[in-house]
């Protein structure tokens, strides 16, 4: 027995030689967080192992050594069993690990929503039926069942006071129902606008206010082509343009109008009126041509009066300079340049 | 969810090439792999194309020797019987052997081939081959490898060491002999050279060795040698002379012989030589038709040009014109630059041309505006006159019309084929930029030049319009003082400018250009205004000098409007024919004018002045109805196309309905052809327009077809009165008939009415020249 | 054809009037006869009543050109003159360059000039205002933009722009096809 024994124990003894003891010796505890099964060894290598040939041994041993530590103290929490294996349940974890993606922006309110939550609104559940007194019995707050209800209950409709007997009651009830159905899903369509931040046209007739140029434009050329007459159009103001692209809206405004025939003289005495109107634009400041052609006239002055100095100074002498023949008096050059010009005989 | 179709029951239907082949283009290997064939195609594209006529010529050399010495045989052969076969006398041989022997063999050959040619007097020349010093150690070469050492001179050794000689060298030396084939003339005169030098030399060894005669009979001598000498040398050349008429040989038809251009130059020319007095020089065996179909060919090849093309041309002119205008249509004309008066004077332009380094003259007495540029540093068309508008390059000839149509000023003028605008200004110019000119063609893109020029060169006045000058009158009825229609044509006269011309135009295009010149014509006449105070003036010019194109146009409007010619105002050019073949124009048809390239040194022009006298369209009774081009214009043109072959295939079954089963295929193709051209115009088909049509179109078929019938025969078959056939059969010729049966009615009832219009055609002949 | 709508008279006036200032009136008051402008597929024609009249005739679509074209409207409705109105505009110019003959050949191939090839201006030359090219003996070869005042010209470096170049007689030539 006793053989027995002692062969088990070394048996078990060199098994336990083979390997490593459960017991770690650390200068610093490590740091746990089971739920994510993390441990942070916060010790400082020993650099006599950090040598290329022992590192890799080195770097082994801690491995399985911190592994071990974990391992342990995974087996101190409370343990299970489940058909046949052992099971630990891990606490949450502590640490947080980053996400991929940006935290999603929350959802912009829309302007009820807004408008609630600015006056403190509370949203209040109704029942899905409700009992009725009339038909005497229950009602669906929504639904086939509701609509078929209504028509029962209200198969007759009063006409109010003061209002035109003649008047469709139900039929005026359907259209504001319609347009309560319109009204909301504009007004959805807003909110979605408002929070992705759409421009949305305003709805009805482009205010006055607010209109733009081209708009103006357009407006006008259309209402032109409107209100024209067997090809005779309104007068046009001084500044009018016409505006591009309505062609597909105003058949008869085309920018290509032709002119109806007139006679010869007519159209010269139209030219010649454009043509005065445009030579006779007073003309804008100029300030650099203003400066140029005050620039050229002091010029001017200058190089007279320098010519009537010369002449005054000795005139025969710088013409035999110039080498020019002498004219006998006969031709006089005129102007201030002795260079340019034609001679004149 | 659920199963993919499986539509096409897993055949897979491959699409194109594939992947692989997409991706892959041809591999291409690397140049050191490439040698295969390269050994044989090292020669360049000049070099195999130089081997090639080399080769040619060596055949023909080859073939010519063979009948050379035929002939020879032939003609003399008493004078060499018993003796070896002479060597050709023309043929000149040289160094074929190498080594010291080559001048020798060379003298040798040269002074005999020369005596032999001087036949006469052949054995007592002969001894002269040698001056009498070199006799003592000159030889004639007796054999072809080794020469022994003997003073043998005998006839018959020479020749055969010559023929030796021939041998050897069409084995080795092919080019050298060749060549000097080709210019026999030139070697004949090298050879009178050589002999001549022989016989100075021997002047000088006699004198050496008579020192001690008198100087009178030095010179008597002298003298007499020098005489004999003369004499000589007139009898070679008489007798080189003689010889080569006599050599001339009709080359036989079997020989495909490829020739080189000079030897068909040399034929051409002995060509005409013979045809010039046909009776002495021809051979007896071959035709004047044989002689003249030969030269066409030549002609043909020379020159390049199509046969049908040169065929027209040899009817057009006599043969020894002929050549001068092919060689002056070879030739570009001169460049001609027209002042634009609008801008500028011809002298201010001329000065201002000069000072740029142009070398110009006036072009001559006959034009104001003209210049004729020589010499340029500068690009004619871009210098900054020329930009300017002071001028415009044009053509001399291009002047002539606008001359002939003077126009005035403050007049309507229509010019209906206006492009590139350059007569069209020039009548601007004359007209002072005063009036209206309507310019019109029908080309879009030519039309573009119009405008360009007419801006440039300062035409106001000017309407540029793009449509087909037919129309004119539909438009513009009876409205403009003057027209020019300078119609498009196959521009015969310009072959030097456009060398394309030679071979691209057919019978089928002149026709094509006739009938669109004929309508263009009469439309030009209805739109002038007869009673215009100034004008009512047509002027039609072509750059073409077929007759087809010009004289027979005017006749035909002549004949179809109130118009009559008037003298075109211009002082030279040829009168256009009043005859020409078997048609006969209006007598008045002298009036018109003829340029040619090689007798004016213009491009070939035709310039027909017309007065439109009556407004009315005339109407007449008979046969020749007059027909409406403004009408269906359109569909004429193929229509005729349509009729002419209708015509063809008419005659032929008129001429042997045998053939028709061998035919049928063909002719079926050709009716469905004619048959898809025809659709969908059925509706527009004029009875009488379609009759009259063929009328006119059938005559120059007929007469290439039978060239060699009579005359008046010829005008008989023409001159079929379409009138007279029933309208069910033109009906039915409209429709394309397809049965053959139908065909053959068609024929015989053609047969009939020609014997039928005998007379008529020939009163209506009277009619027209009166 | 068709007569030219108001503003595009109005257009066409201006720009004519940069080139030639008052002497338009002598383009609309001719003595020898009237003469009006005309468009036809945005280009502008310049051509007398009597050719007009005979014109009609001829289906609008047919016609290429007619009397003087003097250029086109742009799209964006403004005008472009052509090289074919310096036939008017080079007798009427009231603004004129001269060429040096050297200079001649760099503008006929579409370059602006610069004071080098500038052989004379006439005086009182505003700038951006139209001028007239000629060369040294009187041909009008093309027309552009003074980039400088007469005065400035006069201060102005060898290399530097005097005129821009607009449009010049070397077009015939250079771009026939689209020449109008």
């Amino acid at each position: 027995m006793d053989v027995v024994v002692s062969e088990i124990l070394q048996k078990s003894e060199s098994e336990a030689l083979k390997y490593k003891s459960i017991e770690v010796k650390k200068h610093l505890e490590l740091e746990y967080d089971l739920g994510t099964l993390l441990a942070v060894d916060n010790n400082d290598f020993e650099s006599k192992f950090l040598r290329p040939d022992k590192r890799e041994d080195y770097f082994l041993n801690l491995a399985r050594d911190n592994t071990q530590l974990l391992i342990n103290q995974l087996w101190e929490l409370p343990t299970e069993r489940v058909e046949e294996a052992v099971m630990v349940k891990l606490p949450p974890a502590k640490t947080l690990l980053p996400r991929m993606k940006p935290v999603p922006k929350p959802k912009s309110l829309t302007k009820w929503q807004q408008f609630a939550k600015d006056k403190g609104i509370q949203k209040k559940k109704k029942a899905k039926l409700s009992w009725d007194q009339q038909l005497q019995k229950w009602i669906p707050l929504y639904g086939f069942k509701r609509a078929q209800a209504e028509k029962e209950k209200n198969w007759v409709l009063e006409v109010p006071q003061n209002a035109d007997p003649n008047e469709d009651q139900f039929a005026k009830k359907v259209t504001a129902r319609s347009e309560n159905v319109a009204k909301n899903e504009l007004q959805r369509l807003r909110n979605i606008a408002k929070s992705k931040n759409v421009k949305v046209p305003r709805v009805g007739v482009t205010n006055p206010d607010n209109a733009s140029s081209k708009e103006l434009q357009t407006a006008v050329t259309v209402a032109k082509a409107s209100t024209a007459s067997l090809g005779k159009f309104q007068d046009k103001l001084p500044k009018e343009k016409e505006a591009r692209g309505v062609a597909d809206i105003t058949p008869g405004a085309s920018r290509k109008r032709k002119l109806p025939p007139v006679a010869g003289h007519i159209e010269k005495k139209e030219n010649l009126e454009i043509l005065d109107s445009i030579l006779n634009k007073r003309p804008k400041m100029n300030i650099e041509q203003a400066v140029a052609k005050q620039i050229q006239s002091t010029k001017m002055d200058l190089s007279d009066n320098n010519h009537h100095e010369r002449s005054k100074g000795g005139g025969s002498k710088s013409k035999n300079k110039m080498g020019k023949k002498p004219k006998g008096g006969k031709g006089q050059r005129s102007g201030g340049k002795n260079s340019a010009g034609r001679k004149r005989r | 969810m659920g199963r993919k179709a499986k539509f096409n029951d897993g055949v897979l239907v491959k699409k194109g090439p594939g992947k692989k082949a997409k991706k892959q283009k041809d591999p291409i290997f690397p140049k050191s792999l490439n040698v295969s064939d390269d050994a044989d195609k090292k020669l360049s594209s000049r070099q195999k194309k130089r081997f090639k006529r080399r080769e040619e010529k060596k055949a023909e050399l080859l073939e010519k020797r063979k009948q050379n010495q035929k002939t020879k045989k032939e003609g003399k052969s008493d004078y060499k019987k018993g003796k070896g076969p002479l060597a050709p006398p023309n043929q000149y041989f040289s160094e074929s052997e190498s080594g010291d022997d080559d001048e020798i063999d060379e003298d040798e050959t040269d002074a005999e081939s020369m005596h032999e040619e001087a036949s006469g007097s052949v054995e007592e020349i002969n001894v002269k081959g040698f001056s009498d010093d070199n006799q003592a150690w000159l030889r004639p070469k007796s054999r072809k490898g080794f020469r022994p050492p003997s003073s043998d001179e005998e006839q018959g050794g020479e020749e055969k060491s010559d023929e030796d000689m021939e041998e050897e060298q069409d084995s080795e030396d092919h080019d050298f002999t060749v060549e000097k084939l080709n210019d026999l003339s030139d070697n004949e005169d090298d050879e009178f050279d050589t002999d001549t030098a022989d016989e100075e030399e021997d002047d000088t060894n006699t004198e050496d060795a008579d020192d001690d005669l008198l100087p009178i009979e030095k010179q008597n001598i002298k003298l007499k040698k020098k005489q004999a000498r003369i004499q000589k040398e007139s009898d070679a050349e008489m007798q080189s002379i003689i010889s080569e008429q006599a050599t001339f040989q009709f080359p036989s038809k079997d020989s495909e012989e490829v020739v080189s251009l000079q030897d068909v130059q040399q034929r051409i020319r002995e060509v005409i030589f013979v045809l010039s007095d046909f009776n002495k020089h021809r051979d007896s065996n071959h035709s004047r038709s044989d002689y003249i179909e030969l030269i066409r060919n030549d002609l043909c090849t020379y020159y390049s040009y199509n046969e049908f093309l040169m065929e027209k041309f040899m009817q057009l002119f006599p043969l020894s014109e002929l050549l001068e205008f092919l060689e002056a249509s070879e030739v570009q004309r001169p460049l001609t630059i027209r002042t634009n008066t609008l801008k500028t004077r011809r002298r201010d332009l001329a000065q201002a041309l000069i000072n740029r380094g142009v070398n110009l003259d006036p072009i001559g007495k006959w034009s104001k505006v003209g210049l004729v540029v020589y010499s340029a540093v500068v690009p004619m068309g871009a210098t900054p006159e020329y930009l300017a508008g002071h001028y415009i390059i044009q053509g001399a000839s291009s002047f002539l019309p606008v001359m002939a149509l003077a126009p005035q000023e403050n007049e309507k003028v229509l010019d209906m084929s206006a492009a590139p605008g350059g007569k069209a200004s020039h009548i601007a110019a004359i007209m002072k930029n005063t009036g209206v000119l309507f310019a019109n063609d029908l080309n879009k893109d030519r039309i573009k030049a119009v405008v360009g020029n007419f801006h440039r060169l300062g035409v106001m006045n000017s309407v540029i319009t793009c449509m087909d000058g037919r129309k004119f009158p539909s438009l513009m009825k009876v409205f403009f003082d003057r027209v020019l229609l300078d119609a498009p044509c196959t521009g015969t006269g310009v072959v030097a400018k456009d060398q394309s011309v030679k071979t691209s135009k057919d019978e089928i295009d002149i026709q094509r250009c006739y009938n669109l010149q004929r309508q263009l014509l009469l439309a030009a006449i209805d739109s002038v205004h007869a009673k215009s105070s100034t004008g009512g003036y047509i002027v039609y010019s072509t750059c073409s000098v077929l007759p087809e194109e010009n004289e027979w146009v005017i006749d035909f409007a002549l004949k179809k409007r109130n118009v009559k010619l008037v003298d075109t105002g211009l002082g030279f050019g040829t009168a256009g024919f009043t005859k020409y073949r078997h048609l006969r124009f209006h007598p008045t048809m002298n009036l018109t004018r003829r340029f040619y390239p090689h007798e004016h040194n213009l491009d070939g022009f035709f310039v027909a002045k017309l007065k439109k006298f009556s407004n009315v369209i005339p109407t007449s009774d008979d046969s020749e109805v007059v027909e409406d081009f403004n009408f269906n214009e359109d569909i004429l043109n193929e229509e005729e196309e349509v009729n002419e072959k209708q015509n063809k295939k008419s005659k032929q079954n008129q001429q042997g309905n045998d053939k028709k089963g061998k035919n049928s295929n063909k002719e079926k193709s050709h009716k469905n052809q004619v048959g898809s051209k025809e659709k969908g115009k059925k509706g527009k088909n004029l009875n009488g327009n379609e009759t009259n049509k063929t009328d006119d179109i059938e005559k120059p078929t007929t007469s290439k077809n039978k060239k060699n019938k009579s005359k008046k025969t010829d005008i008989t078959t023409n001159k079929v009165n379409w009138d007279e056939v029933p309208k069910k059969v033109g009906v039915k010729l409209n429709k394309k008939v397809k049965k053959d049966s139908k065909k053959k009615t068609f024929g015989e009832l053609k047969q009939k009415k020609e014997k039928f219009n005998v007379n008529r055609t020939d009163r209506k002949f009277k009619k027209n020249r009166n | 054809m068709r007569r030219l709508s108001e503003e595009r008279t109005k257009v066409l006036f201006e720009k004519l009037a940069k080139y030639i200032g008052p002497n338009i009136k002598q383009l609309i008051e001719r003595p020898d006869g009237v003469y009006c402008f005309r468009e036809q597929k945005d280009r502008v024609y310049y051509v007398s009543e009597n050719l007009l009249k005979l014109a009609a005739t001829v289906p609008t679509e047919n016609i290429v050109s007619l009397g003087t074209c003097f250029g086109k409207f742009t799209k964006s409705g403004k005008f472009k003159l052509n090289i074919t109105a310096l036939n008017y505009l080079g007798a009427y110019a009231q603004c004129k360059i001269w060429l040096k003959p050297s200079a001649e050949q760099q503008f006929l191939y579409g370059n602006n000039i610069s004071k080098a090839g500038l052989g004379r201006i006439s005086e009182n030359c505003e700038k951006y205002q139209g001028v007239v090219v000629y060369s040294m003996s009187d041909l009008p070869l093309g027309f552009g933009v003074a980039a400088r005042s007469t005065a400035e010209c006069k201060m102005a470096d060898p290399i530097s722009p005097v005129c821009f170049h607009q449009a010049d007689i070397g077009e015939y030539i250079r771009c026939e096809e689209d020449l109008l």
